[in-house]
């Protein structure tokens, strides 16, 4: 039977939560994007409610991410060089600091950026799978994913692990 | 490399509290729906809107015919394309040169429903009207003397004329007013197009076996009308009616005698034609008004010849040439220098011998007879006749405004070919609803192309 689209809010609202906060690093920016997408769910919701509504709500959360930077990003315009790692950093050892850092670092990625991320390294999604949810190419994922951890390793390397270094010969 | 990477995104991601937005989503979600039914109610106001207005807007009031110049007549004609616009449609023409029916396949609907064919006053744009019986033009379906009006019995079962403005795609629907009529039908226009004659059908017996045939005259003004004649069963009133040029009196032809009458139905005169001969057509008055004309047949000869209209007595031929092989002649009007226009209807088979026949009472000429029309100029001096129009085979009867033929102009004509503009707005209609199927259809797999394209804008 059908679940009603209360039932629907209440039981995925957490879930949906985290990824709205991790796309975002904003609490306020993902409380509206997450209504966002659900006004859109709602809207097509006797469509869908046979499917995978969270899949969709996710969907669309995504694209909306996107497409909200793509009308705001004269105010998110990222500066052409990453910002240098402070010196001033939290200690990663702890865990409420990393979290901080996490969200500046975050900041410095483009939305598709921290989509492909989120995808990847959050939901657990293959590379293809990132492509079918973002509606581009596998070789733009890989752009993308790289190009973000290139940028999370200049201001925050904390958070990526340490590349081994090779022993001198 | 990303292990650490996913272990802060699970740990930040965890410490997310549940944010409470459900009200406030539907409440979106409600105003959006809303703000969506306003702009497609507001879309469709300005449709029906725009539908109203603009036909009055772009509109001329004018009668275009009042364009100084009247139109001129086409040296041929052509079947109408498959498709063809309605004269209603739009875009309009404007008032008509030529009307015409007939025979063939395009020329007909429904078996025995004539599709009459509108030829522009200017251009070779071909309108059509749908007739709700087989027409003649002519006959009973006529071309006001402008060019600007039609009017023709338009269905079964309502006793109705219904006179189209070609300038404005309007159609006024004119009723008798006779008790019991079971079919009205045009006869002729008055000169000044004030007036249209038209004959009634009223049903004698109640099974409708046999009737009594009126001929009315009608004010398009006021609506009032004038009995002029009534007919016993079995004949036609005013087979051929002709107004005078002043429009104050008009004459008709019953069986084998002619009236000539006032406008108000008061008979000036009536007798007998003269054997073998008939009265010639619309344009039987002679510009001066002095002497109506006929048409007469010598074997498979036909010339015009004047009779007095106050007594039916012969005045002489006309000094018209004589038109040969033909089924008969009408003649339409004349030119402002006195040449007079006819229409020549020639047999079908050429070689049949049967046209020669005399006609019966309702019928001028025997359309059965006909295989196709020529339009004639038959210069006053004898000289031999002048043709002015050509039509395809099964084309059997024509119409011309009179203000065309006063004007005598003539112009090089190229019907149109191919296919109408209602076959191309039946062809986009069908694409569409096609189109609109399919993308019913597939519409998931196109909400999420529409994301997708969204997304990488």
């Amino acid at each position: 039977m059908s679940q009603t689209f209360h039932e629907f809010v209440v039981h995925r609202s957490p879930a949906l939560s985290r990824t709205a906060y991790l796309l975002t690093g904003d609490h306020q920016l993902a409380e509206d994007l997450l209504q966002s997408a659900l006004a859109r769910t709602y809207r097509h919701w006797r469509r869908i409610r046979d499917g995978d509504p969270e899949a969709y709500v996710r969907r669309v959360m995504y694209h909306q991410q996107v497409s909200w930077w793509r009308r705001r990003r004269f105010t998110e315009r990222l500066e052409a060089d990453p910002a240098p790692a402070q010196a001033g950093h939290p200690d990663p050892s702890d865990a409420a600091a990393l979290r901080v850092t996490l969200a500046a670092a975050l900041r410095q990625l483009t939305p598709r950026q921290r989509a492909v991320l989120v995808l990847r390294f959050y939901e657990d999604l293959t590379e293809a799978q990132v492509a079918a949810v973002l509606g581009c190419s596998v070789g733009t994922v890989k752009r993308h994913g790289h190009d973000a951890l290139v940028r999370l390793r200049a201001v925050a390397p904390e958070l990526v692990d340490p590349v081994p270094e090779r022993s001198a010969r | 490399m990303t292990t650490r990477l996913r272990d802060v995104l699970h740990t930040t991601a965890a410490q997310a509290p549940a944010y409470q937005v459900e009200q406030r989503a539907l409440a979106t979600a409600r105003r959006t729906r809303r703000r969506r039914a306003t702009a497609v109610a507001a879309a469709l106001v300005l449709v029906v809107l725009g539908g109203l207005v603009l036909p009055a807007a772009r509109t001329s009031p004018v009668d275009p015919a009042g364009r100084d110049e009247p139109g001129a007549l086409p040296d041929r004609i052509g079947l109408p394309p498959v498709g063809s616009l309605h004269a209603t449609d739009r875009p309009r023409t404007g008032p008509a040169s030529v009307i015409f029916t007939g025979e063939a396949g395009r020329l007909t609907y429904d078996d025995e429903c004539s599709l009459v064919t509108v030829v522009d006053g200017d251009t070779d744009a071909y309108r059509v009207v749908r007739s709700g019986w087989e027409m003649t033009a002519g006959t009973d379906v006529v071309l006001s003397p402008r060019g600007r009006w039609i009017a023709h019995d338009p269905q079964r079962g309502d006793p109705r004329v219904d006179i189209i403005d070609l300038v404005t795609g309007a159609t006024r629907q004119l009723r008798s007013g006779v008790a019991g009529t079971v079919g009205t039908e045009p006869a002729a226009w008055s000169p000044d197009g004030m007036s249209l004659v038209v004959r009634d059908s009223v049903p004698i017996h109640l099974d409708r076996s046999d009737h009594r045939r009126q001929l009315n005259l009608i004010r398009l003004d006021d609506g009032s009308s004038v009995r002029l004649a009534e007919a016993p069963s079995g004949t036609v009133p005013g087979v051929v009616v002709a107004f005078a040029p002043g429009g104050d009196r008009l004459a008709w032809q019953t069986g084998r005698v002619v009236t000539v009458a006032h406008i108000d139905g008061s008979v000036i005169a009536s007798f007998p034609l003269a054997p073998g001969t008939e009265l010639a057509g619309k344009g039987a008055w002679t510009p001066d008004g002095r002497w109506l004309t006929v048409a007469r047949r010598d074997d498979a000869r036909w010339t015009l010849r004047r009779i007095e209209p106050a007594t039916g007595a012969d005045g002489g031929a006309l000094g018209t040439a004589g038109v040969d092989d033909v089924v008969g002649l009408q003649l339409l009007g004349w030119t402002a220098t006195g040449v007079p226009w006819v229409v020549s209807y020639l047999p079908h088979p050429p070689e049949a011998a049967t046209y020669t026949r005399p006609f019966p009472n309702d019928d001028r000429p025997v359309y059965g007879n006909i295989g196709s029309v020529e339009v004639l100029s038959l210069p006053p001096d004898g000289q031999p006749p002048t043709l002015l129009l050509t039509a395809p085979q099964e084309v059997v009867s024509l119409d011309i405004a009179a203000e065309v033929i006063r004007a005598g102009r003539t112009r090089a004509a190229d019907p149109p070919g191919g296919v109408g503009g209602r076959f191309w707005i039946w062809t986009a209609l069908i694409v569409f609803a096609v189109g609109g199927i399919a993308a019913y259809r597939s519409r998931k797999q196109l909400a999420l192309w529409w994301e997708n394209r969204q997304l990488r804008r």
